[in-house]
């Protein structure tokens, strides 16, 4: 009888002991447990219409006759994002990475080529009287997706050498999500139009010595990003080094440049920065900037817009903020949808990203996160549905269609950042340098100065009085 | 055979001891097997020694490393100036614990909600995120990390000593310093443990209360491993480690020469 209760014991023990693992087990299983169909996405935070998702699994309800549950994750950074995806630690249907991640996981042989698995849905297709039109990856145009932004990324991304020695068409693995620009997001009140225009990406390094803008700068805290505005001010300012060349360099050229020559500088700007600057967000940035905490932000175009949309000051009915894409040139990005091996639900995954490329389905992340879809500006501006919920939402048409912050031109001014490489670890070497800084900071010294002297003249204090009480004994 | 197994199977202490020999295996041995093996690999997992050479080698990491000892040092000694007559005049009074509990009670809160509520307050203020936040807010968070073990101790001295060496006519300075401080290392020492040990790794505070600005070792450790860079990331780590592992040998060795009272909550 005892023996049996002490069994009992040591077996409710290890019950306990495994009870989270296995349901950790049940958790990562991705077969359907109550007959619905699943689908794992795993995109940026804050990069979607919640509701669209609901949408998305009525839609998917109403062609295939399945329910589909989703299971929506996030990831803050690319590189958070491809440690677990190349450590093949993501069991995900569908990822929303950047342009230079992509082609990193492509050549590392993670992604699916989506023109593929088309083709092998074809007959599942057929059967279900659907077709993805929308979509720009299946080699037959390229749907509703913004030519420009499909003929910059094929020009840059046409031929990509994987790691297995073939090379591959990244436009047949990845459909352009949202795309934006590099800028600077300024207050109004405090930086003025003439001096953007004068300084350029020297504003966020106080070249003007706006007392106001002094230490009220956030930068990047995100390496690829902050590079891009140090190569960009070196050449606005002639910074760059001499000898190389680097004069004749495009833009897009220039910022996927990393020669030792050309990041020793870039350490150098950078260091000289951080004096002027309040400090290095990824963030808290359009937030600081809302709440007047800082003057000047390097920004991303889809976080201005949005911010300068919070900004609205009702009173007098202005905008507190605003964006600005300096004239020497700026970075373009684009985010796209790709399919890794790791796919489950095909057919789910390929149907959500026709989905996203719908204009309505566009507009409606669009308004909510605020950066550009990839969307087709044209079939946006044809479609009643989109332009009366552009209306709704307290927006002019012709100003949502024209503001250069969201639409800008597309030229060769504006350059693609690529993966970087074996070099990425140089870039990390550099920016890990230039953020510790030249040494100790006085203020430490000063503290340890003080403690002490503190102690020391305690201790000598206390000796003091110590050999006084000895000798005044002695006399008496 | 399994009847026999069964027999000889007596629910003992040590069975007890085996849920969390498993947990440790798991969650701290492996982990840092991990990182040895890591600290020699290069990115196509090669052995190689190039990672130990990247990092001794940059003065930028070694300023790192000797600012974050900096900062531990200066945190550990203003937790000390501060928290030691906190708890001694608590250890006086009849309500002490109730005033020490206040003490501990913020703790109960997360950290990074506090270190956020702190960063909000400062910018309230005006006062510009630099190394003296950051110096705040360590000192802040790690306090009552201090003044729990010097209680406890200063508590559990016997009033005798103090009392006797009144008698023999000492002043109070004498009393303090000849009974009441020698009784007390104990827990100066594992209190300077619990603050420093923390201090020198710690990144998060640093990074909210400087915006970034004030970069520090347990920093760069998170940048190197974010970016992938896990050869330096465990060298790092390592390094982080054999100064965890030196602090603790110090403070033991001070511990074992003391004759002190051995009783600490720690």
């Amino acid at each position: 009888m005892k023996k049996s209760l002490k069994l009992i014991i040591v077996i409710t023990i290890v019950a306990c002991l495994l009870l989270p693992l296995l349901s950790a087990c049940n958790k990562s299983e991705t077969s359907s447990s109550n007959g619905a169909d699943r689908l794992v996405i795993y995109n940026w935070e804050d990069y979607i219409d919640p509701d669209i998702l609901d949408d998305f699994a009525d839609y998917y309800e109403e062609v295939t006759g399945r329910s589909l549950s989703i299971t929506y994750t996030t990831f803050d950074t690319n590189e958070t994002m491809m440690t677990k995806v190349l450590k093949g630690d993501a069991n995900v249907d569908l990822i929303c990475p950047s342009e230079y991640a992509i082609e990193k996981l492509l050549t590392a042989g993670c992604l699916m080529s989506q023109k593929e698995i088309y083709q092998e849905l074809q007959p599942r297709l057929e059967e279900l009287d659907i077709d993805f039109d929308n979509m720009s990856s299946l080699g037959k145009g390229y749907g509703k997706v913004e030519d420009e932004i499909m003929d910059v990324i094929s020009e840059m991304f046409k031929e990509i050498k994987a790691n297995d020695g073939k090379t591959y068409d990244m436009t047949e693995f990845m459909v352009p999500y949202m795309w934006g620009t590099l800028g600077i997001l300024y207050n109004v009140n405090k930086v003025s139009e003439e001096e953007l225009e004068e300084y350029g990406w020297g504003v966020l390094w106080n070249v003007q010595e706006n007392e106001d803008l002094e230490n009220m700068i956030l930068m990047k805290d995100s390496v690829r990003d902050t590079y891009a505005a140090a190569v960009l001010y070196m050449k606005e300012y002639d910074l760059l080094p001499a000898g190389h060349g680097y004069e004749d360099y495009s833009i897009g050229d220039l910022i996927n440049c990393t020669d030792t020559a050309m990041l020793d500088a870039a350490e150098k700007v950078l260091t000289k920065q951080r004096d002027h600057i309040s400090g290095y967000e990824v963030d808290f940035g359009k937030d600081d900037m809302l709440n007047e905490i800082v003057y000047a932000d390097f920004a991303w175009s889809g976080d201005a817009l949005w911010a300068i949309e919070e900004s609205y000051d009702e009173e007098s009915d202005d905008y507190m903020l605003g964006y600005y894409v300096p004239e020497i040139g700026s970075n373009i990005w684009y985010d796209g949808w790709v399919v890794p091996k790791s796919v489950n639900n095909k057919l789910a995954a390929m149907m959500f990203i026709d989905y996203m490329c719908e204009p309505m389905s566009g507009i409606r992340n669009s308004m909510e996160i605020g950066y550009t879809c990839a969307v087709d500006k044209e079939s946006l501006q044809n479609d009643q549905d989109v332009c009366d919920f552009i209306e709704e939402n307290e927006y002019d048409l012709d100003e949502y269609f024209d503001d250069i912050g969201r639409y800008p031109e597309i030229n060769e001014k504006l350059g693609v950042m690529r993966d970087f490489g074996a070099r990425g670890e140089a870039l990390v070497g550099m920016w890990q340098r230039a953020k510790s800084g030249n040494g100790v900071s006085p203020v430490l010294w000063w503290c340890l100065l003080g403690i002490a002297g503190g102690v020391g003249l305690a201790l000598g204090v206390y000796f003091l009085i110590q050999a006084l009480r000895y000798r005044s004994r002695k006399i008496k | 055979m399994a009847k026999l197994k069964l027999k000889k199977f007596r629910l003992t202490k040590k069975v007890f001891s085996v849920p969390y020999i498993l947990f440790l295996l798991l969650f701290v041995v492996i982990p840092l097997v991990l990182i040895l093996v890591n600290a020699f690999l290069d990115s196509d997992n090669n052995l190689t020694l190039e990672n130990f050479k990247t990092f001794f080698t940059s003065r930028a990491n070694l300023i790192v490393l000797g600012n974050s000892l900096l900062v531990g040092v200066i945190t550990t000694a203003f937790c000390l100036i501060l928290g030691y007559p906190v708890a001694y005049i608590c250890s006086k009074m009849s309500s002490g614990k109730i005033i020490v509990l206040l003490y501990i009670l913020p703790m109960f809160v997360n950290f990074l909600i506090r270190t956020l509520a702190t960063k909000a307050i400062f910018i309230a203020m005006g006062v510009e995120l630099g190394m003296g936040t950051v110096l705040f807010g360590m000192v802040y968070n790690y306090l009552p990390f201090m003044i729990m073990p010097l209680h406890t101790t200063l508590s559990s001295i016997d009033k005798s000593y103090a009392e006797a060496a009144q008698d023999l006519g000492a002043n109070k300075a004498a009393v303090f310093l000849k009974t009441t401080l020698p009784l007390s290392t104990s827990g100066i020492i594992s209190g300077i443990t619990m603050v420093f040990i923390p201090t020198i790794s710690t990144y998060a505070i640093s990074q909210l209360l400087s915006n970034g600005k004030i970069f520090l070792f347990g920093d760069s450790i998170q940048l190197s491993f974010e970016q992938g860079l896990y050869g330096v990331g465990s060298i790092m780590s390592l390094v982080m480690l054999v100064f965890v592992l030196l602090s603790n040998l110090v403070m033991n060795a001070f511990n074992s020469n003391s004759n002190a009272v051995r009783r600490s909550l720690w």
